[in-house]
């Protein structure tokens, strides 16, 4: 499940996904009001989005309340940050809090290192990603795939994003509104729909 | 996934969804064209079908499959949680699944974009299983072999389709210039893409073990990626 792995393109530099869960059989009981306890504390500290992937995200459950009445104790929660200030202040406000839980952050590494070292936190273990094999040929286009790495379970379309393209350059939706519209499909929650609309705003002027 | 035609109204709404473009017009009708769907979910959550005709039939095996290496939502019963892959990295801290010296290798046949048949995984998993590895037991992707150790898969699921499946292992660093000597090779011989990454332990003095290993081999490495920054609890006691 790396799903938040493997994102390429522009605007890296405002795009953070930090990733909360328990480990099943270790610390998974009574892990549901902690996992709570994280999110609140990411939304404090400036996320735009939360997820859950066993539940699904904000559109799915109707809403963000939703999404913290309906954890579980294997839930595996998401929030998504536009800037590493936000990033380690999350990361502050968990090591305070000592709840125990897995923490992942997903970024440039170089700046999630420096948000660690802010926090009082070492890196433990990384994940490095050594892009595409194979038929590459297969691929859509640089500016497409920049947005469909987001969902790392690839439920943002080609199709969708090739549509949302074409209406924002048409004038039939704004970038804000377009980024939505590509968040719905990723149930997880991890797409950055801040990220999405200044790509989008780019290709709107070219 | 199936669309009742005699429910569907024609508007089309369903086809900008679908990741691996099985649905199209027919005859002013939605059609999903059935060996190409993967079963993620993605028309039947997203299109708001204003005829409410996008419907998910009855699932066997081998066709389940395909939702559960799909449909993020589907909860694999080997790892417990939902997506396609494991815990790995996430939980290093408490499980120790990764230690010092050793690398985890993910290679996930399909993503992103093109998707994947599993003869094509198949062969990915034969390639790297001539190393001797040991696939994670608890990836749902092992569960397809019918021999992890030579990574043959069982004969009836080879044509299923899915969005990607990953193949999960770890090894001595040490080995890694024949991980990626196999897997360029085996990149070759398929019909889609795949996607790599490696799950290491950070020294004690801040540096990337797999750093070296890399760089020698001339591969291109991404800025970003995840890091586990060890909150987790009890951590896991090593020797």
């Amino acid at each position: 499940m790396t799903h938040t792995l493997h994102r390429v393109g522009e605007g890296l530099e405002e795009d953070y996904v930090i990733l909360m869960m328990p480990s099943k059989d270790i610390n998974h009981k009574g892990a549901a009001p902690k996992l709570r306890r994280y999110l609140e504390m990411a939304m404090e500290a400036g996320a735009i989005k939360i997820g859950d992937c066993r539940n699904g995200n904000e559109y799915h459950q109707g809403g963000v309340p939703r999404i913290l009445e309906n954890l579980q104790d294997q839930s595996v929660v998401h929030a998504v940050f536009t800037n590493p200030e936000a990033v380690a202040k999350a990361l502050r406000l968990f090591k305070a809090a000592e709840l125990g839980l897995c923490v992942v952050v997903s970024g440039i590494f170089d700046r999630v290192e420096k948000c660690c070292g802010e926090a009082g936190l070492k890196q433990h273990t990384i994940n490095q990603s050594l892009g595409r094999w194979g038929r590459t040929d297969k691929l859509p286009p640089s500016e497409i795939l920049q947005l469909s790495t987001m969902c790392g379970h690839g439920m943002v379309s080609v199709g969708l994003i090739e549509e949302v393209i074409a209406d924002v350059k048409s004038g039939g939706c704004t970038a804000e509104e377009g980024a939505e519209r590509l968040f719905g499909p990723c149930v997880c929650g991890i797409f950055n729909p801040h990220r999405a609309a200044k790509l989008l705003r780019v290709m709107e002027k070219n | 996934m199936k669309i009742d035609q005699e429910k569907c109204i024609g508007c089309g709404q369903c086809l900008p969804f679908c990741p691996v473009r099985a649905i199209s017009m027919d005859s002013d009708l939605a059609q999903i064209e059935f060996d190409e769907c993967v079963e993620c979910g993605s028309c039947l959550r997203m299109a708001q079908c204003p005829g409410d005709a996008i419907y998910q039939q009855e699932m066997e095996w081998p066709r389940i499959i395909r939702s559960i290496l799909s449909n993020p939502l589907t909860v694999a019963a080997e790892s417990g949680i939902p997506g396609r892959g494991t815990e790995e990295m996430k939980t290093n801290e408490v499980t120790g699944r990764f230690k010092p010296g050793q690398v985890g290798i993910a290679i996930e046949v399909g993503r992103p974009v093109t998707g994947a048949r599993l003869y094509d995984v198949e062969k990915m998993a034969r390639a790297v299983a001539a190393l001797g590895v040991t696939f994670e037991k608890i990836n749902p992707t092992t569960s397809l072999m019918s021999d992890p150790r030579t990574g043959k898969f069982k004969a009836e699921i080879l044509n299923e389709k899915v969005l990607s499946a990953i193949l999960e292992f770890s090894l001595k660093i040490e080995k890694l210039p024949e991980i990626f000597s196999v897997l360029e090779k085996a990149a070759g011989q398929i019909d889609c893409v795949f996607s790599l990454d490696l799950a290491t332990r950070i020294r004690p003095d801040g540096s990337v073990p797999t750093a070296p290993y890399i760089e020698a081999a001339g591969l291109w490495i991404a800025p970003n990626g995840k890091t586990n920054v060890g909150l987790g609890r009890p951590l896991i006691k090593e020797e």
